[in-house]
């Protein structure tokens, strides 16, 4: 643990990005209190979810943000679990990184579920075991409680020992939790693109993608885009690991597509069909959270950190997209097509979109990361001890 | 201990809506457009006037099924939706966190948010406003002038629902998805 | 079985009071006012009141649930063999109509131009005065002519009380409904089986319901009974509409035919059934008057359906199957009488045409046919009916070729704008009616209103024609009164009784009270006229003095002095214990006790079979010769065809590019009277323009966007509804819509409204008004 004065604390290189990055992480915190504050007014009705679209862009986030914990999570069991030597380096500021963008992901579902304290006390009493969301959640529950001990064990208490056990017990309880937000989805018989195996699957592969992104991204910032031989080490590995993880999103992706259309069963067909033709789907998840960075590994023989740099973000944004039409294709069929007024158009695909509130929410809680991020670094030191 | 079911006789059913309107006043629901326990859906009519497909223009009564294998109650984290002592489907308020789960869940589009209690709700049939008040009918029952519907008891093998079932042939919505749905429309 | 009570239980009710969460009438004021009307012991209690709906003309029988004051609940009364047991979707929303906070509250005296809405709350008294003062000043102008002052009423169960009024008040001038309504199927069939009589839809075997939309125009018992036994369940339904409609939904064929048409269609089938000689021989010959000549007139004018098909657009062999079908199925085939009949110059003709053809199958005060039934004898009470001598004769007698008891609604008013009526008109008493937006062209309605001296409205809500009122007097609504009973006739009568379910809130009285509290102040005022002029009285009051003159006949106030409880107890005093069960069931009918009985979760049967009314004529008719009516010679007089006749005339050109438009009801909304009702709002939130789809393509017109609907009188603003329910000639929308006035918060400017564009033609028998004549234009907007 550093030092820290309150002084200390607001004190930061004065450089371009940097300022930027500050302007960035109080206007997001402003934005989520104002949205906050919105949502404490008016309730639910300042989310623009309906009945027929009962989950929005709030769910998206948090599942976004939870995936992002996950992901790191499992890139730093690499190391640190696992041993393999090159990714020692990322343990614990990825730990730290996977608690911040958890809580992140807590903070938003907090406004998203109506009675947030009724649930903690509830979870408990009546607990639905058949429910993947009390899964999920307890799981979530469970695993933030370990990474958090790990995270003690690897900056405060420096104990690699108990540090690896609860490392191991966080990665299982993350993987856990995690394939069961995949089930949380894959459970709803009713929505034949979502129902099946492939979403929990799915979850891990792109919670793994979704680290990496997120690795790229927080050293390229710290480093800014010179590194030590080290670090060099895991960047160029990652690389690697990273387009072997893309070429199997994309082959998982096709199948699923593929299967989905053939036959043309009613509603999935219809469904999917729809959904590939969305601009979200080509351009947000298809070229910018798989192709690009995986043609821009291909073409430089997994050797560019650099440009990798910036593709995760282009990856970041592409991964948020997968989050948003996850929860948005699944919605999208109508559970009742028929009209249920002689004036009214009949129903087709359900429309939706985010009211200004859950914008503000959900991409406010971006700003609780960068926040996080910024005290954590602050008052931890997140690098691999020089002393050793 | 009842089962509680509903037979419609949906072929007679004139798209009047006095159901929604007796559901509406029978249970408190606030106005609003996704505030409904009960609709009646249609399609809009095929084929070219005059000569517009009769069948295309049949109305289809719709509410809770009250399945017997309800999606909506397996996926609920805090067992706030749960079978009642008559196997009907609730929703206990003091426990339903709205987490709107089972509203995805749901494939038969029949919850949605009370504004009254910020929980989820849905049809109940009627049980805390007239069942536990001795009736037997429910609101939407009562009300409908050409008598679609009969409520009843479907482990009473007496029930005049049971008798129908019995002795008409019926069908169920969405009956491949396993959930076991407790509205049967009589053919 | 045990169920628990939830907490949501407190929640019950809260429609009500969120009906009623707007400015004017908080859900406190509520309680406040339930509190001040509760006696302390219900307080709390659930109370159920038997009452009768009057969201429409049917008047159902229902249970009001009362807690704590306020009404939470109705629900169907079973007791009730004209309703069965079941209250429409209207029926259910009579909460929101009680709780609806524009309300009127206060009797009201305009205060600024006629039409600007402005008014002054004032007391009952004042109100009273006022109306004396001007009726005092306009008859002594008049000379006593007490015909200058008219009234208008619409359905009700204590429009009785109001006419009462007018009985005492001498006027000539009674205007009701029934010429925007049913006057032509009424008369036509009267004239020509002896009445109009009941369809028995529970027996009958084919039907053809014609313009008749009664899946959604919904009428007791026959909705009820119809729609369990369509689609091969034991009735065969043709409907017969320009609009395919919920009942063409329910049908097993659906013919769309053109605008206007009927006749030729009817004729046609007619003729076949003459031609081919398979009507009902036994029963023509013994019952028809001058078959012969009807005969000679159907063959010798050559109606085939050939002929039909080229001006209905129903093809020949489809007439040829249903005439074929219908008389195989005799007697128990109708051709439906319809009920609001006011479609084209040649509708009078087309009832007459449909009575006979049903008579044609012998389906006649027969099971299964159209029955007269029974009604029950009850008592009535005296009121006074004065004879003035100065009162002189209806002006719209001579507009039409009979002209009854109820006038000739848009003749009248025509006349009276035009200058043309003998003697001026002007005051009018207005109860439960809404001319502004009932009657064809309302600009016409509004200048007629203007140009009286005096309009008295009596109403429960700022309608159209209360803003072109002088005075508005608030009836409380049904649910706060006791009404007069009420006989209903049939084939299972009975008699049914509304009862008073909570107090009035605000100031607002039911009629009963209005007029004993009007003809109290009025009565001595209007005599001292009466005597300036009328030498009659003037020597009666030589012979038997003045206090008994005016008490034994001039004091009006003399029919409303008993309560409305009172009158009913007396009216049902020959039936032991029956004015309690009105009170507490709402329901009697002798045997009721043994007769009544519940068969089924849903059913219950109120007569058994052979107790029920089917056949009561036993061979004669009501008519002049007590047979079917053939050939109405007496009506050549009156240049009024005495058989059926088509007529070239009776073809309507639709120039390209045009239509003709049709309005209608529709299941959620009565009239005009429920455009401000938030509950059926809720459900269908304004009218929309039915346009063939194909033609809306053309136009570019796509659902929702807003278009113009353009006559010669007049244009309307909606949203269109592209669909194929409808022919490329014909638009649409439903009645009652896009009211003028503001204080109607809700259907103020909503949607499009029909009085607006409708053109005022009325039909040559009765003078009843035309609402399919009208040839309109359309642009997008
Ligand atoms: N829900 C509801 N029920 C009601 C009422 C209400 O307002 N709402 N009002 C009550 C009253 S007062 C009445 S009078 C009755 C009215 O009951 P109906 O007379 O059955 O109903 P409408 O809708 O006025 O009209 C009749 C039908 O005639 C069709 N039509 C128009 N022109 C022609 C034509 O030339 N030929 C044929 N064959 N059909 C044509 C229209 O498309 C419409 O469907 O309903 C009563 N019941
Ligand atoms: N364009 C067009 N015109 C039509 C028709 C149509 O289909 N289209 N239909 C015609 C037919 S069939 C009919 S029957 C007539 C009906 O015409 P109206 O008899 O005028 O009937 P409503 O439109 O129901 O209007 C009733 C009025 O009574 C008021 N009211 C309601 N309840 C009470 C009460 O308890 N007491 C008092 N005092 N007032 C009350 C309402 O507020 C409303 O102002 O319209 C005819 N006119
Ligand atoms: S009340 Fe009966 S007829 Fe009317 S819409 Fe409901 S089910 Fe259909
Ligand atoms: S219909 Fe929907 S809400 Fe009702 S029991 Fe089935 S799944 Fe649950
Ligand atoms: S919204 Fe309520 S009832 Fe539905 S799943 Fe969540 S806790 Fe259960
Ligand atoms: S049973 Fe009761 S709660 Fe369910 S739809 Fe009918 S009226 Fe509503
Ligand atoms: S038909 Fe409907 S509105 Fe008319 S009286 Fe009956 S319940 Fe009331
Ligand atoms: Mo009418």
């Amino acid at each position: 643990m550093n030092e820290l004065s309150i002084k200390e604390l607001f004190r930061f290189e004065k450089t371009p990005l940097n300022l930027l990055i500050a302007i960035l992480t109080v206007g997001l915190l402003g934005i989520f209190v104002a949205g906050a504050t919105y949502y404490f007014i008016h309730g639910h009705h300042a989310f623009n979810v309906t009945r027929q679209h009962p989950w929005g862009l709030l769910i998206a986030m948090y599942v976004f943000f939870v995936v992002s914990s996950t992901g790191l999570c499992i890139i730093s069991s690499i190391g640190h679990v696992f041993e393999v030597k090159e990714f020692q380096v990322i343990g614990k500021r990825a730990i730290a990184g996977a608690i911040i963008t958890l809580l992140s992901g807590f903070a938003v579902i907090a406004l998203e579920v109506g009675h947030p304290v009724r649930m903690l006390i509830y979870n408990v009493l009546t607990p639905g075991f058949t429910s993947a969301i009390w899964w999920m959640g307890t799981l979530y529950g469970i695993y933030l409680v370990f990474i958090t001990f790990e995270f003690f064990f690897l900056t405060i208490k420096e104990n690699h020992k108990w540090a690896k056990i609860f490392g191991i017990g966080g990665l299982l309880a993350g993987l856990a939790a995690h394939s069961n937000l995949g089930a949380v989805f894959g459970f709803l018989i009713s929505r034949p693109t979502a129902n099946g195996v492939f979403y929990p699957v799915y979850f891990i592969l792109s919670a793994m993608i979704t680290g990496c992104y997120l690795i790229y991204i927080i050293y390229g910032f710290k480093y800014k885009n010179s590194y030590p031989a080290n670090i060099k080490a895991m960047l160029l590995k990652l690389n690697k690991i990273l387009g072997m993880l893309l070429g199997i999103l994309i082959f998982f992706e096709a199948w699923k597509i593929i299967t989905a259309l053939y036959g043309t069963m009613p509603e999935r067909a219809e469904t999917i069909l729809h959904v590939i033709k969305s601009p979200t789907f080509i351009f947000g998840e298809v070229i910018l959270g798989m192709l690009i960075p995986f043609i821009v590994i291909l073409f430089s023989n997994a050797k560019a950190i650099k440009p990798m740099v910036y593709v995760s973000l282009a990856g970041m944004v592409g991964i948020f997209f997968m989050r948003y039409d996850l929860v948005h294709d699944t919605l999208i069929y109508p559970m009742d097509t028929l009209k249920r007024s002689e004036y009214q158009l009949p129903p087709t695909f359900i429309e939706y979109f985010p009211s200004a509130t859950e914008f503000a929410i959900g991409f406010g809680g971006i700003g609780i990361t960068l926040l996080l991020f910024y005290i954590a670094e602050k008052v931890f030191n997140l690098d691999v001890d020089t002393k050793h | 201990m009842a089962r509680y079911g509903m037979a419609l006789d949906y072929k007679n059913c004139i798209n009047c809506r006095a159901c929604e309107t007796a559901c509406k006043a029978e249970n408190g629901i606030l106005p609003g457009k996704d505030n409904y326990r009960i609709w009646i859906g249609q399609k809009e009519a095929e084929g070219e006037w005059p000569n517009i497909s009769i069948v295309s223009q049949t109305y289809h009564p719709s509410q809770c099924q009250h399945c017997d294998n309800a999606p909506c109650q397996q996926v609920c984290p805090t067992n706030a939706t749960y079978y009642d002592e008559n196997r009907v489907v609730r929703v206990d308020p003091e426990r339903c966190i709205l987490c709107t789960y089972c509203i995805n869940a749901c494939p038969y589009d029949a919850r949605y948010v009370d504004d009254r209690t910020v929980t989820v709700d849905k049809c109940n049939f009627c049980s805390d406003t007239r069942l536990a008040n001795g009736e037997t009918t429910t609101a939407c029952q009562a009300t409908c002038p050409t008598k679609v519907r009969t409520f009843g008891d479907l482990d009473d093998p007496n029930s005049e629902i049971s008798q129908l079932l019995k002795t008409r042939e019926y069908k169920q919505v969405k009956e491949h998805l396993g959930t076991k749905p407790k509205l049967f429309y009589l053919i | 079985m045990k169920v628990e009570i939830s907490r949501r239980r407190f929640l019950q009710g809260s429609v009500a009071l969120s009906i009623a969460g707007g400015v004017s009438l908080t859900p406190s004021q509520i309680i406040a006012s339930a509190k001040a009307a509760t006696k302390p012991e219900d307080f709390g209690k659930t109370k159920k009141v038997a009452t009768l709906c009057e969201m429409c003309v049917n008047k159902c029988a229902a249970f009001a649930y009362v807690r704590n004051g306020v009404i939470t609940k109705l629900d169907p009364n079973p007791h009730f063999p004209k309703s069965r047991n079941m209250l429409c979707p209207r029926g259910n929303c009579g909460i929101a109509a009680i709780y609806d906070e524009d309300r009127l509250k206060y009797p009201l005296i305009r205060d600024g131009e006629k039409g600007s809405g402005k008014f002054r709350r004032v007391s009952w008294d004042e109100a009273y005065s006022y109306i004396t003062e001007k009726l005092v000043k306009i008859l002594d102008e008049e000379k006593d002519n007490r015909s200058t002052v008219a009234f208008c009423a619409g359905e009700g169960m204590a429009e009785h009380t109001f006419k009462n009024f007018y009985t005492g008040f001498g006027s000539s001038h009674f205007l009701n409904h029934a010429t925007l309504c049913l006057a032509t199927t009424v008369s036509g069939y009267s004239l020509t089986i002896g009445s109009y009589g009941q369809a028995d839809l529970e027996n009958a075997k084919y039907i053809i319901m014609a313009g008749a939309n009664r899946a959604e125009a919904i009428l007791t018992p026959d909705t009820l009974d119809l729609f369990k036994r369509t689609r091969g369940r034991g009735a065969k339904l043709i409907c017969v509409d320009p609009r395919f409609t919920n009942t063409a939904a329910k049908s097993d064929k659906w013919l769309g035919i053109k605008v206007g048409t009927d006749l030729a269609f009817v004729l046609a089938l007619t003729y076949v059934a003459i031609k081919e000689e398979i009507y009902n021989k036994e029963f023509v010959k013994n019952n028809f008057n001058d078959f012969e000549s009807y005969k000679n007139h159907i063959l010798s004018n050559n109606y085939t359906p050939e002929w039909a098909e080229k001006i209905t657009g129903i093809e020949a062999s489809d007439i040829y199957e249903i005439a074929r079908e219908f008389m195989a199925n005799a007697p128990r085939a109708i051709y439906y009488q319809g009920r609001r009949t006011t479609w084209s110059k040649n509708d009078f003709q087309l009832r007459r045409a449909q009575a006979l053809l049903t008579a044609l199958a012998g389906s006649i005060d027969t099971k299964g046919g159209i029955c007269f039934g029974k009604k029950i004898p009850i008592k009535g009470h005296e009121v006074p009916s004065p004879l003035y001598d100065n009162a002189r004769g209806r002006i719209d007698a001579t507009e039409a070729a009979v002209v009854g008891g109820s006038g000739t609604w848009v003749g009248f008013r025509n006349k009276v704008l035009e200058g043309r009526a003998e003697y001026p008109i002007r005051a009018l008493f207005n109860y439960k009616h809404n001319p502004m937006q009932n009657m064809p062209n309302s600009k016409k309605t509004e200048e007629f209103l203007k140009k009286l001296d005096l309009v008295v409205t009596i109403d429960t809500m700022p309608s159209d024609t209360v803003l072109l009122s002088d005075v508005v007097l608030p009836e409380c609504t049904y649910l706060e009164r006791t009404d007069p009973l009420k006989v209903f006739g049939g084939i299972e009568p009975a008699i049914a009784q509304r009862n008073k379910v909570v107090e009035p809130m605000f100031e607002s009285k039911p009629v009963i009270e209005i007029m004993r509290g009007l003809t109290k102040k009025l009565s001595k005022p209007l005599f001292e006229i009466t005597k300036k002029y009328d030498e009659e009285v003037q020597d009666m009051i030589v012979e038997d003095g003045e206090k008994s003159v005016f008490e034994e006949e001039f004091n009006l106030a003399k029919a409303f002095e008993s309560s409305q409880e009172e009158l009913n107890h007396h009216a049902v005093s020959d039936y032991e214990g029956a004015a309690e069960q009105l009170e507490k069931i709402g329901v009697f009918y002798p045997n009721m006790d043994r007769y009544f009985k519940k068969i089924g979760v849903n059913d219950y049967e109120y007569y058994p079979e052979d107790k029920k009314f089917y056949s009561v004529r036993n061979g004669k008719l009501k008519t002049a010769s007590g047979k079917v009516e053939c050939n109405l010679k007496s009506l050549a007089k009156k240049g009024i065809d005495p058989m059926p006749t088509w007529k070239k005339e009776y073809e309507l050109e639709i120039p390209n590019g045009k239509f003709r438009f049709v309005t209608g009801r529709h299941a959620q909304f009565t009239q005009s009277g429920t455009a401000n009702n938030k509950m059926l709002l809720d459900l269908v939130p304004t009218n929309y323009l039915w346009i063939n789809k194909r033609v809306a393509n053309k136009l570019g017109i796509k659902f929702g966007d807003d278009v113009e609907v353009v006559s010669k009188v007049g244009k309307t603003k909606i949203k269109a509804y592209p669909t194929e329910k409808i022919g490329p000639e014909t638009l649409f929308f439903i009645h009652g819509f896009g009211n003028y006035s503001e204080d109607l918060t809700l259907a103020h400017n909503n949607g499009g409204r029909d009085a607006e564009i409708l053109e005022d033609g009325i039909e040559p028998m009765h003078g009843s008004t035309c609402l399919h004549d009208t040839i309109v234009e359309i642009r997008k907007v």
